[in-house]
């Protein structure tokens, strides 16, 4: 017999089959029959090797078509079926669906895409400077002179080789400010080391982001506008703030801002420890030396920075009250933000 | 820092202001402070009370009932379980209502059948200490009724954080100035009357100074003849309200004029003084000395030392030693009033881990001029008050070269210029004046001012814009609503480009971690890339003692924690810096920006639609496939055997190099874990991938023709690796193949014969032109057939 009348066969066979199916079984059995994976038609695939070369490429052409009609006549019949058994067939469609699980943002890097898309609204570029700092960029250019107390303010981690471990996102300042003429507009987000024992409060390494303007006539003014903006924006529109004098060796003068309690709206609670208050953020006009130390003119220049932490004010937005759950990463503490 | 109220009151009035107002005031001022009570609280409720009657509980061995006279018409009936309360005791009685705890308030109740009224204390139920073997039994002269906190002394007291910049507010007279200022109201110091009736100090002492680099200026006076006994009520009531324990009259004055002024000063008793000499020299090299605190130390040459004839007996600006110590039975007196380095002060107190009231002080910087002459006399003059003794007529003052004052000018228009207000002339004046500034030239557009010495960290014009700003002004200044700016014309895209990375991955069910760049070392040297890693320093445990290389071995860190807590689905991805020891490197660390992922886990967890199949080596290889397609990146996987703990590991590579790696443990490498599914992971270095990247995107004209699909299945040799046939089918496949996908693995070693395995491939042509016939197709499929027989074997099916 030849192929192509076997072909024939096979395909009037199958016709014949499927017009006589009168249900969805019988129509999976003359699937499997025919097009399954040990079906007719893939043990006529198989005889390929058999046939000599100068017509396999015919044989080979006549299969796939054959393939594919047989495929769109079950398509149909199927399609026939399902419609006039709806009744009798029906899917109990009160099954669950696929487990489909989503995955979720850690919400440190949550708030900082939050934040950063606030302060590039207003204007700001984002830079980035490493983690394993020099003595310079991370203290010296930033005014704290070598074995000055300032230095006590931020725990350091030394590692080998005379770098240290950023205890702040400071000198991404000094770094953007060495490659770039002002006016300067950055906020950078990034991992800070501090050399201080763990504990529910207290993590060795945080997240900051940084601010820095720098151009002609900015002014003290200036910084509260735009710390003002950032916290109604981020806090809600009915949050009050509050800048009290501080001290930090780059910005003169200095300030750190509070925020109202957003727990219990500025009438004292335990997590404001009664005061009304959160403390949020460091900030002040930067200090002349600083922009000396990366040769600006401090008579033409001024401007302002700010500095805040990530965790501390996610940690009170999302009232969680140990630091080390957001670095435990368990899936069950993941998995709600 | 803790002030006393009642201190400060001394030498300014604020009687005006509430207490709470002038905590704020001075808050935003600079002085971050909290008002507390300091001393003995004794919790309201809690009376004296006299035991008139006791007599056993008729229900309970260890109880007794108590008749208690509390001032009131009847006495209370109590129920006591003490073992030493008796018929005529006067002890404390928390009453009815009275709070001893936050949960704890004392109620009527009946014990074992017997109404008790009240509670007779003892000693750690009132935060008077550790002491609950019995009653507090009180003084009979104590009174019935009074309430028992009469009997303690408290006192109101502002707790001040002081920044590292204000060495002067570290004393009564900073934070006075600053009420001045902040009130308007004048600031009234004590004048000193000195009657100097012994012999020239100069004649008894001799001071030298080896060392004026560590110590520009030292002075002494000399006092004989001095009753060292206990200090007066109010001198002790002094020092407790500022946190110090009384020891004896001489040394509550000198810590009283430390609290005061904030210049310390020492005492020596001056018979222990080898030749009645003073020298002071850096120590030599393992020199040894005993501190008041009674410790034995090793010193080196860049500790200052004060020191007499023959031996050191100080520790120049941190502590004295044991051996000259002011005991009871001393007479005569040397003081010291002195000026040290601060950064010699600050060496030498980080070397010896000692950090006391003295040094503080003086490595933030102390005042080498008034305050220093001042503190040295007040404290003469409060010792022969308080101990007798008759003064030694002068001062040794060794001041070799007299540390001047600076004037600094002040703008008006520069005020402006930073705060953005204008801020009166005749405001900054006052304000100046209030802080101990002296104004030397008043001129209409500007100032100069004498810096007090007491000010170290006032040298510029821009720290006296500070000054005038933050007395009064902090929250005056109004907040700019109008924007205007410079808006930078560099724009970043790594942060969007990150931000889409991570939501392709929550897209997929991935959690995102973020676990400690600080590893232990075993750790760091397991890292996937092989990187030499840096050592911290002075880590804060050897579990955190190096940097990570990489950050799939902080993933497995977290799949292990998840797995112990058995939760059911691990998927997690991290994005975060590694670090690669470079010499080449400033900083000797070369920062890689990488993302991993690891994945342990169900691909569909409980279901009745999919039961088996783990999250594997194979999900693993689909993501890593879609996300570079994704950046438009082809790559390239190339086998890394170096690795024994995994079953397969692959460098990603692109460009010829390595970006990355994919790869599957071997489940015995997580023995202990015991997991049901096989731990893959992947790691790329994304830094490197968003360099390379090209984020245009050119639109590609929709296919307009139908594709036509073929499928091929070849029986091979089990051995034969899949991707170099479809690399094969791809060359062969000419310009119209455009997708080929492997649809079926199969394995029967009865059907197929030993080592062999099935393999079904789709193809699919398409061209952009027109609808393809079977015969352009034809030609091709039989090239493909052609190739994969003659090259490797493969039967068709």
């Amino acid at each position: 017999m030849s192929i192509k009348s076997t072909i024939d066969d096979l395909q009037r066979q199958f016709d014949e089959a499927c017009e006589n199916a009168s249900d969805l079984i019988s129509l999976e059995e003359i699937k499997n029959k025919y097009l399954g994976r040990k079906g007719k038609v893939a043990g006529l695939f198989s005889l390929m090797g058999e046939i000599p070369p100068e017509t396999r490429k015919e044989v080979g052409q006549q299969l796939n078509v054959l393939k594919n009609q047989l495929t769109d006549h079950l398509q149909t019949k199927l399609n026939e079926l399902t419609g006039k058994d709806e009744k009798k067939h029906r899917m109990d469609y009160s099954l669950p669906g696929y487990p489909v699980v989503a995955g979720s943002r850690h919400p440190l890097t949550q708030a900082i895409d939050d934040m950063l898309s606030i302060f590039k609204r207003l204007g700001f570029d984002i830079a980035y400077g490493p983690e394993v700092e020099t003595d310079w960029f991370n203290f010296e250019s930033l005014n704290f002179p070598p074995n000055h107390p300032a230095r006590d303010m931020q725990d350091t981690f030394y590692v080998e080789g005379g770098g240290i471990l950023r205890t702040h996102t400071s000198p991404v300042q000094t770094r953007y400010m060495t490659t770039h003429e002002p006016p300067v507009r950055i906020v950078a987000p990034g991992r800070v080391y501090r050399n201080e024992a763990i504990s529910a409060r207290s993590y060795c390494l945080f997240n900051q982001i940084e601010g820095l303007y720098i151009d002609t006539d900015i002014t003290f003014a200036d910084l509260k506008g735009i710390i003002e903006l950032f916290c109604r924006m981020y806090y809600g529109k009915d949050v009050k703030i509050r800048f009290r004098t501080s001290y930090f060796p780059f910005t003169e003068p200095s300030a750190e801002v509070d925020v109202s309690c957003i727990l219990c709206g500025g009438k004292g609670c335990r997590v404001c420890k009664n005061t009304g208050w959160l403390e949020i953020l460091g900030c002040g006009m930067v200090d002349p030396n600083v922009l000396k130390a990366v040769e600006y003119d401090t008579e033409k220049y001024t401007g302002y920075a700010f500095g805040l932490g990530v965790e501390r004010m996610v940690m009170m937005r999302l009232g969680i009250n140990d630091i080390r759950l957001l670095y435990e990463n368990d899936m069950a503490f993941l998995r709600q933000f | 820092m803790i002030v006393s109220i009642d201190w400060l009151k001394d030498y300014v009035d604020f009687e005006d202001v509430p207490l709470e107002e002038l905590a704020e005031q001075l808050t935003l001022a600079g002085l971050e402070c909290e008002l507390k009570v300091s001393g003995i609280s004794i919790p309201e409720g809690v009376v004296v009370g006299k035991v008139l009657e006791r007599s056993a509980h008729p229900n309970a061995d260890k109880l007794s009932i108590c008749t208690v006279d509390v001032g009131e018409d009847k006495p209370l009936n109590i129920v006591c379980g003490a073992p030493n309360v008796d018929k005529g005791q006067t002890v404390p009685v928390a009453v009815i209502g009275a709070q001893l705890a936050p949960d704890f308030i004392i109620k009527k109740s009946k014990l074992r059948g017997v109404e008790s009224c009240g509670m007779i204390c003892a000693e750690d139920e009132l935060g008077l200490g550790g002491d609950h073997a019995g009653i507090m039994v009180l003084p009979d002269d104590y009174k019935a009724g009074s309430p028992f906190s009469d009997y303690f002394r408290s006192f109101k007291v502002l707790d001040i954080d002081v920044t590292p910049n204000r060495p002067d507010v570290m004393s009564h007279w900073g934070v006075v100035r600053e009420i001045s200022a902040l009130t308007g109201n004048p600031v009234k110091f004590k004048k000193i009357t000195l009657k100097e009736d012994g012999p020239d100090v100069n004649t008894l002492v001799k001071v030298s100074v080896d060392a004026p680099e560590g110590c520009p200026r030292y002075t002494a006076r000399l006092i004989q003849d001095v009753k060292v006994g206990p200090s007066p009520q109010w001198l002790r009531d002094r020092v407790e309200a500022v946190g110090l324990r009384s020891i004896n009259n001489v040394v509550d004055a000198a810590n009283y004029v430390l609290m005061e002024t904030g210049h310390p000063l020492h005492t020596f008793d001056f018979d222990k003084l080898n030749g009645h000499e003073i020298k002071v020299r850096f120590a030599e090299d393992k020199e040894k000395f005993t501190t008041l605190d009674h410790k034995d130390r090793e010193l080196n040459s860049s500790t200052l030392m004060i020191c007499d004839a023959d031996h050191p007996v100080a520790i120049a600006g941190i502590m004295g030693g044991l051996d000259s110590e002011v005991e009871d039975d001393t007479k005569n007196i040397l003081i010291e009033s002195a000026y040290f380095e601060p950064s010699v002060i600050r060496k030498a107190s980080k070397k010896e881990q000692l950090s006391t009231d003295a040094s503080k002080r003086y490595e933030r910087g102390t005042d080498p001029n008034e305050t220093l002459q001042y503190a040295q006399d007040r404290l003469a003059e409060m010792i022969c008050d308080l101990a007798g003794g008759i003064l030694a007529k002068g001062m040794i003052d060794v001041y070799p070269q007299p540390i001047g004052k600076h004037n600094v000018p002040l703008r008006y228009e520069y005020v402006k210029r930073v705060t953005g207000i204008d801020i009166p002339a005749e405001t900054c004046k006052r304000t100046m004046k209030a802080l101990g500034f002296r104004i030397v030239k008043d001129a209409p557009a500007s100032m100069t001012v004498e810096v007090p010495s007491f000010r170290p960290d006032v040298e510029r014009e821009i720290d006296l814009v500070e000054e005038v700003l933050r007395v009064g002004y902090m929250d005056k200044i109004p907040s700019m609503k109008k924007l205007t700016m410079s808006v930078s014309e560099e724009y970043d895209e790594f942060h969007p480009f990150i931000t889409d990375v991570r939501s392709f991955f929550v897209g997929l069910g991935f959690c995102e971690a973020l676990n400690n760049s600080m590893v232990n070392r075993a750790t760091a040297e397991a890292g996937i890339w092989g990187y030499d890693p840096l050592t911290v320093l002075n880590p804060l445990s050897k579990e955190m003692d190096t940097l990570r290389t990489d950050v799939s071995q902080s993933l497995l860190g977290s799949l292990k924690s998840n797995s112990l807590k058995k939760r059911p689905t691990i998927k997690l991805f991290e994005l975060g810096n590694v670090i690669q020891k470079n010499t080449h490197v400033e900083t000797n660390a070369e920062e890689h920006y990488n993302m991993a992922l690891v994945a342990c886990a169900p691909m569909w967890q409980n279901s009745w639609l999919a039961k088996d199949g783990s999250a594997d080596f194979f999900y693993l290889k689909g993501i890593l496939t879609s996300f570079l397609g994704r950046l438009n990146f082809s790559f390239r996987l190339k086998e890394n055997t170096n690795r024994p703990e995994f079953d397969i590991l692959y460098d990603v590579m692109v460009r010829k190099q390595v970006v990355g790696k994919i790869g599957q443990y071997k489940m015995d490498h997580f023995e202990k874990l015991q997991l049901e599914h096989p731990v893959a992971i992947m790691e790329l270095e994304l830094g490197k991938l968003y360099n390379w990247y090209n984020p245009k995107k050119h639109y590609k004209p929709i296919p307009q023709f139908p594709s036509i699909s073929r499928d091929i299945s070849v029986v091979l040799d089990r051995e034969t690796k899949v991707n170099p046939l479809m690399n094969e089918i791809h060359q062969n496949g000419g310009k119209y193949l455009v997708d080929l996908s492997v649809y079926d693995l199969y394995i029967d070693d009865k059907k197929l014969g030993d080592n062999k395995k099935a393999l079904s491939f789709r193809l699919e042509f398409r061209s952009d032109e027109k609808t393809l016939t079977e015969d352009e197709i034809s030609g091709v499929m039989d090239k493909i057939f052609k190739q994969l027989i003659n090259k490797y074997g493969a039967q068709l099916r």
